[in-house]
């Protein structure tokens, strides 16, 4: 038998365009996060205050919570249809280093799970009567910590993989993790909103990402080993 | 330096070892609780800010002080059995969690008795230490629950193992990030009285001695359940059958 020689960049891209196939061929895994986060967002106004002051105040850390429950929804199908139908174990015995498969697959799922809510996020910071001013600042905290939510998120479902029922076990490993990402995206725009500017707490999250992109695939690629025997 | 540290790895060497400190180490944690408890809850002198409240403070800093050292011996055992694969650190791992969950536990309930005293409230988002305990209990809670989920015993050890290293990292920057947080949000600072507050010398001995008492208990409660742990995990090896027929 041939085998014909591919290189890891090219490995990467299989693996990012692939994902990405799977993922518009199911939409429901798209959509129903992406429908929950816009249904919690918008139950808030009705539990707390429909006065515009009130939402002002919350906004931030309304959307935001918002977003991380949303990560922990569609973190789930990461990879498990993978692992029930073998191409996981597939992926573990590619001769390609594991961290760039697995940050293909990481990125691919930001990008069908975090980039649209990052997208929709002005149109609810709208409705929660967030000033103007700080649109900008809640969409680039939104784009620079949505990434380190699939990352984290990534080693969580990785370590839970061969599990029946993981849902709730991987909101209570990552939820406790993702305090940093929560503090730093609503002071940012909490600091708009103050007038202050918030480029201090932007390049701490950025400084976030760019750990987190270095070392989380190594954990999840570690953590896959582990659950895949 | 290595064969020492092989043998570390036999739970049957450790099973033995530990029998011998065991005596020693529960004799010296009697006489420093004993000491630091009765010296520190009964007599010693009130504060002149707090009153008796201060007592409270000799547990409850011993505790608080103890409970951070879980993530990192959580670390070093998850390390270890990542690397060496060795089996009894996946033991202690086990048992330090449970440990460190209570610990936490006990410095954020000590923390609230006090705090309602002298602040006034149970909990007090302001302060960034009980703030920090809290998320350090939810990622105990996260490691316990994880291996609970997952039955088979090795992939648990590695999984466990894995998280905690992943956990003590992220606890630092948790511990950071709610103080950041907290210098912007806070309006009034209610911690002001026990750190600069001119107590006597009798103050911090207590204290020292009660963290050496608690220091002392843990590796007492974590040297018997991994004692625990071995004997079950090996109960099919000939050793521990023997010691079984024996007693």
């Amino acid at each position: 038998m041939t085998e014909k020689q591919t290189t890891t960049s090219a490995a990467f891209w299989a693996t990012l365009k692939r994902d990405l196939l799977i993922a518009f061929k199911k939409k429901n895994d798209i959509v129903n996060p992406f429908m929950f986060f816009i249904i919690v967002v918008s139950l808030f106004p009705i539990g707390i205050s429909p006065e515009s002051d009130r939402l002002t105040e919350i906004a931030a850390g309304v959307i935001w919570i918002s977003v991380l429950l949303a990560s922990m929804l569609s973190m789930d199908n990461l990879y498990r249809s993978d692992f029930e139908d073998g191409s996981l174990e597939q992926l573990l015995l590619s001769p390609h280093p594991l961290f760039f498969l697995v940050l293909a697959k990481n990125i691919s799922h930001w990008l069908v799970s975090g980039l649209p809510v990052v997208l929709v996020a002005p149109l609810l910071a709208y409705m929660l009567a967030l000033p103007e001013e700080a649109y900008g600042t809640l969409i680039l905290s939104l784009l620079l910590g949505t990434p380190i939510m699939s990352l984290l998120g990534s080693i969580a479902v990785a370590l839970t993989v061969g599990l029946g029922s993981r849902g709730l076990i991987l909101a209570v490993i990552t939820l406790p993790m993702s305090v940093p990402i929560l503090i730093f995206g609503t002071l940012a725009v909490q600091s708009t909103l103050n007038s202050q500017s918030p480029a201090g707490y932007l390049s701490l999250m950025l400084v976030m990402l760019s750990v987190s992109v270095s070392l989380a695939p190594l954990a999840s690629a570690a953590a896959l080993k582990i659950s895949v025997n | 330096m290595w064969v020492w540290f092989s043998k570390l790895g036999s739970p049957k060497w450790f099973y033995e070892l530990s029998g011998k400190w065991l005596p020693w180490l529960i004799a010296a944690m009697v006489i420093f609780m004993t000491i630091g408890l009765v010296w520190g809850l009964l007599f010693l002198p009130p504060d002149y800010q707090q009153g008796f409240t201060s007592r409270i403070l000799i547990v409850h800093v011993a505790v608080a002080g103890t409970s951070l050292a879980f993530f990192p011996l959580m670390f070093v055992a998850g390390t270890i059995t990542l690397v060496w694969r060795m089996k009894l650190a996946d033991m202690v791992a086990k048992n330090a969690a449970i440990l460190g969950a209570w610990f936490s536990f006990i410095t954020l309930a000590t923390g609230s008795l006090w705090g309602s005293v002298m602040w006034g409230t149970w909990w007090e988002w302001t302060d960034s230490r009980l703030v920090s305990m809290l998320f350090q209990l939810f990622l105990l809670l996260g490691v316990i629950s994880l291996r609970s989920a997952l039955e088979d015993s090795d992939t648990a050890a590695k999984a466990c193992a894995l998280l905690s290293i992943v956990g003590c990292i992220n606890v630092v920057i948790i511990k950071y990030s709610v103080e950041w947080w907290n210098t912007l949000h806070q309006v009034s600072s209610p911690v002001t009285t026990d750190a600069s507050s001119p107590n006597g010398p009798e103050f911090w001995i207590a204290t020292l001695i009660m963290i050496v008492a608690v220091y002392l208990f843990l590796s007492v409660s974590l040297i018997l359940s991994t004692r625990n742990e071995i004997l079950e995990r090996e109960r099919r090896s000939q050793w521990v059958q023997d010691l079984v027929l024996k007693s």
